[in-house]
């Protein structure tokens, strides 16, 4: 375990209730500084609700969240943005009627940068995603797996991003699209040393991708470690296989 | 900056057009216009909140209502001076819109429609309620800008007044401001996951619109020397609406050629004030629901197809030759 | 306070709001289905009115008006589903990409082009209906005869409807459409077909109404711009998409004005409503029974 190395992320004890349904039941998780992180598990296990809980869509019912020894739980998913915790969208979401590289500047802009900076460093970021070309159209009219890409590029242009949380990149998307997805999840980490946190049911890519994996089953954490480890532990398997 | 391009020039001739246009015209097509402009501000205000930020409200006339009423009522009963009242009308306006947005700003469209809307009829039966204060039913008389009823002066000073909010919007839309809105419009939840504070912009973008509505509902008081709870009666919610989806929603010049025309167009029908009304609000039903865009969209698909004609007949470069 | 006066206005109030809830059910029902606001009921209300006066003139005369009720409310409803199958459908079939801001500005134009066709076909006069019957009482309380047979017709309306939503199965349907509109087209529920009906329903009551209450406001381009007004306070009131704070709120607001003409001033008349309304939702700013709305 990287001990010397900081706790970025730290849910502690999290609780969400939503009426009666409990959705998220005590999830404890720590992740390091500089680590691409795992979240796996079956459907409905509370995965998108405990993004939407550390980016401040919803507020917790017991427990705390804390970046970098802050507490983030109750404040609003802009501020949290502004600390420097960046996500995207299962499905999504960028802004159909603006054009691509309106859509890129959009974080950057909020964040104080000025037109051109933003622009410049929206342009190379398109670059690199090979999305140069589609810059001037509208986000609308391009196809699924693109505005993927262009939902996580644009998470980039967020000047102080330490922490990337991305829900389902890789779902339906276009094998050349998930590689440059991979590369720039990997130069991001390697380069610039942001964290990553990424749901995702693709299990061999998830394992390429991350040094560690946690388990959610039913709103709680049922297993964390490698790949391997997770694996082979009775408790995920039963949760996959079982009802 | 692009300051000398086409565009530009072409907005410059048509404020010169519209400025010699006075001396062309009898004192009635000069009040006509007066008011074409009133409703331009009124347009072009409410496109900003409704259209590019999403903000479906349909108060906004009675912020026209409250600016008239508070810089006449504030002239009439405290003696303040006519330029004074005016302020007082736009920023009790832009109060006002401050402390209605962040109330109900904060929750999904409909209700901001539903709110803004019981927000227009409360003021409204108010003033009418309370005619000891506000003279009710009847109106009240207000000072008239310019001293005198000859429409000329009021056309300038209409047209002044729409061109500053033209250019304040312009300039609001271009900056970082714009992209805020835009963002907020197509998805308020990513906007905020993309560090927007959605909140303090909508009520931005609500008092911008406001205050503006608040002016030029100020200005007309004191233009028509008139003012009654009648300037808040839904029927100039509605107008308002017409204007900006057959001219244009989210484009700068849709509401401003919307107003004009349309204004234009209903005074020529006047004799006929139920089949004009009757032809307007079918047109804008088909607008909705074929094509958006409104008469810029016209335009532009217009402008596309010339185009497109250009280039399915080229001329060949050189003549072919048979080879044999 | 004479507490006998009280009670008379109590009671006054309660009719009047009866009638206001057979206004106002249209709406939140039309929104609990398809989650659309429509602005035009009043018209609706007003169609009503104008097709029961022209039933009772030309066709059917006074005697037997409750059949012009009937018959108002009957074509309404064929003209409701079919504006919602013209209009209203695309939003749904994924042609409108604003749906919101479509509705509202669709249904508003309908409410203007609706009334100034009426002023177009049926000129800018006020056509008075004949009483449908003689000035009456309950216990001390006199009471105009159209108000009765009102109260009564919206008695029966209000409990067909209520018998219609909990006891038949298409009822049971149109509460599931509105609980989980996705959820139900997996048990095999055609939900544009109901979203015709329900439409229909909604301005089918809203003309039921109208017809029922020619002869109290009279039968004119502007007659339904009461039952908008009040309408919309009711549903600010009750709460988007509540049929029971429909209820409550028409009840509310009946009273309220009833007993502020009386002990107040008669000349507020509508600013009672809208004292309510701001009390309300400065309480519970979704409505009575209104449901809080989440983000994402």
């Amino acid at each position: 375990m990287n001990n010397h190395r900081r706790h970025l992320l730290n849910v502690e004890n999290v609780v969400k209730d939503f009426g009666g349904l409990t959705a998220v039941n005590h999830v404890s998780l720590r992740v390091v500084e500089g680590e691409i992180r795992g979240l796996i598990g079956p459907n409905a296990s509370g995965k998108t609700t405990l993004i939407n809980l550390i980016t401040g869509i919803y507020k917790v019912t017991g427990g705390g969240i804390y970046f970098s020894e802050n507490r983030i739980d109750g404040l609003q998913p802009n501020v949290i943005a502004s600390m420097g915790i960046m996500r995207t969208f299962q499905i999504s979401r960028v802004f159909r009627d603006m054009t691509v590289l309106e859509n890129m500047m959009v974080p950057a802009l909020s964040q104080g940068q000025t037109m051109l900076e933003a622009k410049t460093r929206a342009e190379e970021l398109l670059e690199f995603a090979l999305l140069s070309t589609l810059k001037g159209e509208p986000a609308k009219s391009l196809s699924g797996g693109q505005n993927m890409l262009l939902q996580i590029v644009r998470g980039f242009m967020n000047k102080y991003l330490r922490l990337y949380i991305m829900d389902e990149p890789f779902a339906g998307v276009h094998q050349s699209i998930k590689g440059i997805i991979l590369k720039a999840i990997k130069t991001m980490n390697r380069e610039k040393g942001i964290t990553f946190m990424i749901i995702s049911h693709e299990m061999t890519t998830i394992s390429n991708l991350c040094n560690q994996i946690s388990v959610l089953h039913k709103g709680e954490i049922i297993s964390q470690g490698t790949m391997e480890e997770v694996a082979n532990d009775p408790l995920v398997i039963d949760a996959y296989l079982g009802g | 900056m692009q300051i000398f391009n086409l565009k530009f020039s072409g907005l410059l001739l048509l404020l010169l057009v519209a400025i010699f246009l006075p001396f062309l015209m009898t004192d009635y097509w000069r009040y006509v216009f007066s008011i074409a402009y009133y409703y331009t501000i009124m347009a072009a205000s409410w496109n900003l909140l409704g259209g590019y930020t999403g903000q479906f409200s349909l108060g906004h006339h009675t912020f026209a209502l409250i600016g008239a009423y508070t810089s006449t009522l504030m002239i009439l009963k405290a003696g303040i001076p006519l330029w004074m009242g005016i302020l007082s009308g736009t920023i009790l306006t832009i109060i006002v819109s401050f402390v209605l947005g962040f109330l109900c700003l904060r929750v999904r469209g409909i209700y901001l429609a539903l709110i803004t809307w019981a927000f227009a009829e409360v003021v409204r039966v108010y003033i009418r309620m309370d005619y000891v204060f506000t003279g009710g039913d009847r109106g009240l008389f207000a000072p008239l800008f310019f001293g005198t009823t000859k429409p000329l002066p009021y056309y300038y000073l209409f047209l002044g007044v729409s061109v500053f909010a033209i250019i304040l919007i312009a300039a609001i839309m271009r900056s970082r401001i714009g992209y805020y809105f835009r963002a907020i419009r197509n998805d308020e939840v990513a906007a905020r996951a993309m560090g927007v504070n959605t909140v303090r912009w909508k009520v931005f973008a609500f008092m911008v619109a406001s205050g503006l509505a608040g002016l030029a509902g100020a200005f007309y008081g004191h233009s028509i020397g008139l003012i009654s709870p009648v300037l808040g009666e839904f029927n100039e919610m509605a107008m308002i609406i017409i204007f900006v989806v057959i001219g244009g929603m989210r484009t700068q010049a849709g509401p401003v050629l919307g107003a004009i025309s349309i204004r234009y167009l209903m005074d020529l029908l006047r004799e006929w004030s139920e089949i004009r009304i009757i032809i307007l609000s079918a047109i804008v039903i088909i607008i909705m629901r074929f094509f958006n865009g409104g008469l810029m969209e016209l335009f532009k698909r217009a402008k596309q197809w010339v185009q497109q004609k250009g280039i399915k007949e080229p001329v060949p470069a050189y003549p072919q030759i048979d080879q044999k | 306070m004479d507490l006998h006066l009280f009670s008379q206005f109590l009671v006054a109030g309660i009719i009047m709001g009866i009638l206001y809830c057979l206004m106002s059910l249209g709406i939140n029902f039309i929104y609990g289905i398809m989650k659309v606001i429509n602005w035009s009921m009043g018209e609706f209300f007003m169609i009503g009115a104008y097709v029961q006066y022209l039933l009772i003139i030309y066709f059917i005369g006074s005697r037997y008006w409750y059949i012009g009720v009937v018959i108002s409310a009957f074509c309404v409803f064929f003209l409701g589903a079919l504006v919602q199958r013209i209009l209203i459908k695309p939003m749904f079939v994924g042609i409108i990409e604003e749906k919101m801001e479509y509705a509202t500005i669709v249904t508003i134009s309908m409410a203007i082009f609706l009334r100034n066709l009426a002023v177009l076909i049926g000129g800018p006069y006020i056509y008075t209906p004949p009483d449908y019957a003689s000035p009456t009482h309950i216990g001390p309380l006199p009471l105009s005869g159209n108000r009765f047979v009102a109260l009564i017709g919206a008695l029966i309306l209000l409990a067909l409807f209520y018998y219609f939503m909990k006891r038949t199965w298409i009822g049971k349907a149109f509460q599931a459409v509105a609980q989980n509109r996705s959820g139900v087209q997996t048990a095999g529920i055609n939900v544009l077909k109901f979203d015709a009906i329900a439409f229909g329903i909604g301005t089918a009551l809203a003309a039921a109404g109208g017809a029922l209450l020619a002869p109290i406001f009279l039968v004119h381009p502007m007659c339904g711009l009461i039952p908008t007004i009040r309408g919309f306070e009711i549903i600010v009131i009750a709460g988007l998409g509540s049929i029971p704070g429909v209820l409550v709120a028409s009840l509310s607001l009946g009273i309220a004005e009833s007993l502020g003409s009386a002990f107040i001033n008669p000349s507020f008349l509508d600013i009672y409503g809208f004292v309510l309304l701001i009390l309300v939702l400065l309480i519970k700013p979704f409505g009575l029974f209104g449901k809080e709305e989440r983000m994402a």
